[in-house]
This record gives structure tokens, C-alpha cells and sequence, in this order.
């Protein structure tokens, strides 16, 4: 599918609106969560849906990951689905920080609720970056705790025809917290969010 | 003698944003980096006066930078221009002798004010 | 503008919820379809604070919630499959559901106003109850299933596949904390006898009554399963030999002096038991061995009693084999 090509100066672009946004997202972040967060360049990839599970099922090597995803729309047809991968030995100390105990909350609303923050602190910094802003869906489990996480990644990924890797550090004042996002976007609007990043261009 | 401007960042976009951003009667040649380690290069070949540096960047990042000019005790003016926009973060670019902190993205107003108080126009 | 004039219908109209709340979380606006669930006037409670008005809410969770969505500025979501409900409101399908309350969809949006830049928060509640309720009925199918698929059609304890399966889950946790575990294997005596005496349905009839005996003296924890025709197979877990020779003894008294009803008449039956510990290193194919081994020595030595497994016997029948 060569048409949903990114030349070099769009992904550049992209990549800058995506560190703004991360940037606004992780401010957002430390304040309400009153520590520090430290921001790694999130380095962004395009790449064929279809790498993506053996992608994932390599860097975890068989551990048990949760999938969450996240639908977002737009205006002017910009639309797509974030997915977040976790293990779940990670998140703890996140929740904790959130204000979660373990008798008001079940493990999967905390999985849901933290995604949600995370995803949508950082896609309404997008939008506001493209002159655009998004409605999101409710987060969804796509599997808790699974070590063959990749299957049910491939039954997802498949359904778009881009995806955009985005992985994510973030580290708190004294506790790492890492996760990866993806952002998968169908094929009509990687020719949206191009004609916006030509926009942009053209006005530099 | 007109100034030499130093931009570096590894976004092209930035650079480009940054270029237009600034007034149209500043009086300055630009030079380019897109990292840190190239920046330390540009620093050390040649006198310049500004710099406009981003944080986030591959091989040496901002602060990294902003350490290096204090070690080495050279002499410019460092306006940083991040996304990292944490007050945490703005304190310590300060601590380490930037000259102030423009967020992300830079646009011409913002760049006017700042230049403007320290009378850089 | 003839919209700001038909919002108000619009909202009265609307079949979810809207519960709209200021930065203090006082209502500000609540719509017909929460107020006539909750027996409410939209006029009354216009100002006092949410958790006032609604007592039953799950008062820390959503503040943590509702505190979120006005600092980050983000939407913040509760599903039902993760949390029931939060507010407690009746739904119409009474008669349908084995729940008491409407299942809920709920998001918390962050909301501007336009003209004053004033905070606001939305909440939406949607009906979810019907979705609810279909996956309850799966559950129960899925339940159903699950359980005829180990249960033996005719006696009523665990099939065979189960029963092993089981088995291997045990000897694992032996393993693992060195902990006791007996196996028990028992067979009717002179079953073909029975048959052929009173036909199919009166050995049907013997194996389903032994069966219901055996069952009622086991403990919850014991695993009965039917293990071949007139065979079935017991897991003691927590028992060493000896506990597991006395259980065996007390089966077989109980069966030897039970009689069972068959048209008109009383059967009598007995059985043989081999009963054998576990000792660590052993897999389950290996202990099934020694059981029934055991089960032949009871057999040959007259039926209707309990013999524990001996090494020696191994060697005998090698012999007599």
C-alpha cells in the first residue's frame, strides 16, 4: 500500500506534534499525580499492522501483558483506535499514586481508568497540535494477564491498515513506569491526517 | 556586527517553526544543529551568541548541552524551547544557566517577549 | 435560534441519563430520565451536592473520578462489566433479570462554558441492563456446559476425562508442598453376574445407588469419578494410607450391608478395593497402576474387602502373570 506512504518531512512533523503532546501530557500528568515525571523522546514508527504482533510477542517474550484499547473520533474524518500494552507488575505503584486501594476498585477498572488517562491526556494534546478535537469511546479489556496477548492483538491490528507505534517511558520521581501505545489509524484517514501534516509544512 | 543564532533541534518542523518565528527586523545568521553532540560542535567552532535549544533530543539532550557550556565555560545565551514544560523541569534548565524557557510550539509572539526583556531586540 | 429552545425537550426526551455537575459537585441539572427513576424533581435538587442527593454512590471512587476529569480536562468512563452501576436506579425489566438494579454505561466528560469559561461536569448514564443480562444467561449456559462436560451421564460423578485431569492437579500440589494424597480404586463384585441376573437396567440401578452411597460418605474435598464400566476411582487429597485404608473399609461395610431397590426386589452388592499413597516422583498414570494392582489382590483374595499396595505385590503378579 504504497499511497499510505509517509514521506520523511510528514513523519518528522508527526513526530514533533507527538512530542508536544507527550510534553502537555506528562505536565498534566505531574501535577495531578504531584511527582515528577521524566519524558523520553517517545520515538514513533509507522509501520504495517501486520508486524505488529510478532513485534510485541518478541519484546515480551511470553510474559502476560494486558491490552486495552481506546477509540477516538475527530473532526474532518480523523478517527482510529489507541491500544495499551502493560504487565501488570508495572501498574501497581501507578495506582497507587492514582489513589486506588485494592477494596474500592477492581483490577480491571484500574487497568481501564489508568489507560484512559494516559491515552487521552496525550490524544487531546494531539488534536489541539492539528487545530482538531476528539470524542473518545469508552476504554475496552481486549485481554487481561495473557501470555498469547498477541493473538488477540493480530485480531485487532488486522481491521486497520496503519499503525503507529509509539512506545512510551515514563518515569516518575522515583519508580519507572513503561508501557507502549500504538495508535492504529484506518487507511481514509492517513490521507486526512497527511493532507493536515502538509498544512503544516506549507505553513513553514 | 550582526549575531550568529544557533537552532538546534532534531525536528525539522522546529527548526522551521523557529526560523519564521523570529522578528523580521532581528538582525542574525543561523546555524543548525539536530542534536546535542552538534550542537557542543557548533558551540566550539565558532562564536555564537544565542542558542535555541530543545530538550528532548537522540545522542546528547538539552541538559546535557546546558551542562557541558557550564563546564566548559563558554560564553553565548541559551534560550531553551521544549515540550517538557514540567516546572520541575523549567527550574532545573534555569539552575544550569538558561536564559529562559519557551514552550513548545514556538511561535512569534512568545519569541518577541522573551527577546524583547532581555533586550536581545 | 430555534436549538437553545429545543434542548430542553431534546434532553427531557433523551433515553440516557444526563447529570450535570459544577466544579464543587453540586447539581446543576439532572434530565426526565434520571428524575423519574429516582423519584426526584429536577427543580429540588439544583445546587445541593451530588453525594447528597445521591447517598448510595460510591463515594470515594467517583470523587477520585470526578477530581480527574476537571483537573486533567479528560473524559473518565465506568463500564458495568467492571462496576455494576453507580447510580442505583430501577430498570424495566423487572420481571426479565435476577438484578435489582439498572446496569450502567457511564462517561464523565469535561465540559466549558462557552460564555463564562466556567468548569463543568457531565455524566452519562446508559441502560445497559439488557447486555447484562444476556451475558448472565451465557454464564449460566457456559456453567451448564462446563459441567456436563465432566459429569458421567449416568452415575453423576465425574467422567473419566475430568476425573484424570483432576487427578494430575493433585499430585502437582502434593508435589509441591509435600503434602498427603491417597487414590482410591473400587469395582462392584460379580458385576457381570448382576447383569445378566437382572438385566442392564438393574445393574444401571446398582451403579447409580453405590455411586450416591460412596458420595454421600466422601468429604467435599474428595474427587469421585467413574472410571470404566463398573470401576470408579477416588482422590483423597490431604490423606495418608492409613486415613485413606479407613475410608476404604468404611466403604465397603456401607455398600455390603446397603440393599437396592429394583422392581420390587432388594439387590445385594459389594465391593473390592485397592487403596494406594502417593510418594513423591510417582505421575498419576503410574499411581492408577498401583491402585488397581492393589484392586486385583483384593479381588483374588475373595472380593468384598480393602487392600492397601504393597511393593510386593507388583512382583507377585509378574509371577502369576
Amino acid at each position: 500500500m504504497t499511497t499510505l506512504h509517509f514521506t520523511e518531512e510528514q513523519r518528522d512533523c508527526l513526530q514533533e506534534l507527538v512530542n508536544v503532546a507527550m510534553g502537555q501530557a506528562s505536565d498534566k500528568l505531574a501535577r495531578y499525580l504531584e511527582t515528577m515525571v521524566h519524558l523520553q523522546v517517545p520515538a514513533i514508527k509507522l509501520v504495517d499492522t501486520q508486524q505488529l504482533p510478532e513485534h510485541f510477542a518478541k519484546r515480551y517474550q511470553q510474559q502476560s501483558v494486558s491490552l486495552i484499547s481506546l477509540g477516538f473520533f475527530g473532526d474532518q474524518g480523523l478517527r482510529g483506535e489507541t491500544i495499551m500494552l502493560y504487565q501488570l507488575a508495572n501498574v501497581g505503584v501507578l495506582a497507587k499514586l492514582l489513589g486506588y486501594s485494592d477494596d474500592d476498585s477492581s483490577e480491571d477498572e484500574m487497568l481501564t481508568d489508568i489507560s484512559s488517562v494516559l491515552t487521552t491526556t496525550f490524544l487531546n494534546g494531539l488534536a489541539e497540535q492539528l487545530d482538531n478535537s476528539f470524542s473518545y469511546a469508552a476504554p475496552r479489556i481486549l485481554s487481561s494477564r495473557d501470555e498469547h496477548f498477541a493473538d488477540k492483538l493480530a485480531a485487532t491490528a488486522q481491521q486497520w491498515q496503519l499503525a503507529l507505534q509509539v512506545d512510551i517511558r515514563y518515569q516518575l520521581t522515583d519508580y519507572s513506569f513503561h508501557c507502549d501505545m500504538i495508535l492504529l489509524i484506518p487507511g481514509e484517514a492517513v490521507l486526512r491526517l497527511r493532507q493536515m501534516l502538509d498544512q503544516i509544512l506549507a505553513d513553514f | 556586527m550582526a549575531l550568529t543564532v544557533l537552532i538546534c533541534d532534531d525536528s525539522l518542523l522546529a527548526r522551521n517553526q523557529l526560523k519564521k518565528a523570529l522578528p523580521a527586523d532581528f538582525d542574525a545568521s543561523i546555524v543548525t544543529a539536530t542534536n546535542g553532540l552538534e550542537a557542543l560542535a557548533v558551540l566550539q567552532s565558532q562564536e555564537i551568541g544565542l542558542v535555541f535549544l530543545d530538550l528532548t533530543m537522540p545522542e546528547l539532550d538539552g541538559v546535557g548541552v546546558l551542562e557541558a557550556i557550564k563546564a566548559q565555560q563558554l560564553d553565548c545565551l541559551v534560550i531553551v524551547v521544549s515540550a517538557d514544560i514540567q516546572p520541575e523541569m523549567q527550574k532545573r534548565v534555569m539552575e544550569l544557566g538558561a536564559l529562559a524557557f519557551i514552550q513548545k510550539p514556538a511561535n512569534a509572539d512568545k519569541l518577541a517577549a522573551v527577546l524583547h526583556k532581555y533586550g536581545l531586540i | 435560534m430555534p436549538l437553545a429552545g429545543l434542548l430542553q425537550p431534546l434532553l427531557s426526551q433523551l433515553n440516557s441519563g444526563v447529570v450535570l455537575l459544577d466544579a464543587e459537585l453540586k447539581l446543576v441539572f439532572i434530565n426526565q430520565f434520571i428524575a423519574r427513576r429516582a423519584d426526584l424533581q429536577p427543580e429540588d435538587v439544583k445546587g445541593k451536592s451530588l453525594f447528597e442527593v445521591f447517598s448510595d454512590l460510591p463515594q470515594a471512587w467517583l470523587q477520585r473520578k470526578l477530581h480527574g476529569v476537571l483537573s486533567l480536562q479528560v473524559p473518565a468512563f465506568s463500564s458495568w462489566e467492571q462496576r455494576q452501576y453507580i447510580f442505583k436506579l430501577p430498570h424495566l425489566r423487572p420481571l426479565s433479570s435476577d438484578s435489582a438494579y439498572m446496569a450502567q454505561n457511564c462517561s464523565m466528560l469535561p465540559l466549558t462554558a462557552a460564555d463564562t469559561g466556567e468548569r463543568y461536569i457531565c455524566i452519562l448514564v446508559e441502560d445497559a441492563t439488557d447486555a447484562y443480562v444476556y451475558q448472565q444467561q451465557l454464564q449460566h449456559s457456559v456453567a451448564r456446559l462446563q459441567l456436563a462436560n465432566r459429569t458421567d451421564g449416568l452415575t453423576g460423578v465425574f467422567n473419566r476425562s475430568y476425573w484424570q485431569q483432576q487427578l494430575g492437579y493433585e499430585i502437582q500440589r502434593a508435589e509441591r508442598y509435600q503434602h498427603p494424597l491417597s487414590l482410591l480404586l473400587f469395582d462392584l463384585d460379580k458385576f457381570k453376574q448382576l447383569n445378566d441376573h437382572y438385566g442392564h437396567l438393574g445393574g444401571d440401578a446398582v451403579l447409580i445407588e453405590v455411586a450416591r452411597l460412596v458420595a454421600a460418605l466422601l468429604r467435599d474435598t474428595d474427587l469421585l469419578g467413574r472410571y470404566g464400566g463398573e470401576e470408579f476411582g477416588i482422590i483423597l487429597p490431604e490423606t495418608d494410607l492409613t486415613g485413606a485404608m479407613q475410608v476404604a473399609q468404611r466403604l465397603c461395610s456401607a455398600v455390603a450391608a446397603h440393599r437396592v431397590a429394583f422392581e420390587q426386589q432388594q439387590l445385594l452388592a459389594t465391593i473390592s478395593l485397592g487403596v494406594t499413597g502417593f510418594t513423591s516422583g510417582l505421575s498419576s498414570d503410574q499411581l492408577i497402576q498401583q491402585a488397581d494392582e492393589a484392586l486385583y489382590s483384593a479381588k483374588r483374595q475373595g472380593r468384598n474387602q480393602a487392600v492397601a499396595w504393597r511393593d510386593s505385590q507388583s512382583v507377585y503378579l509378574k509371577k502369576v502373570k
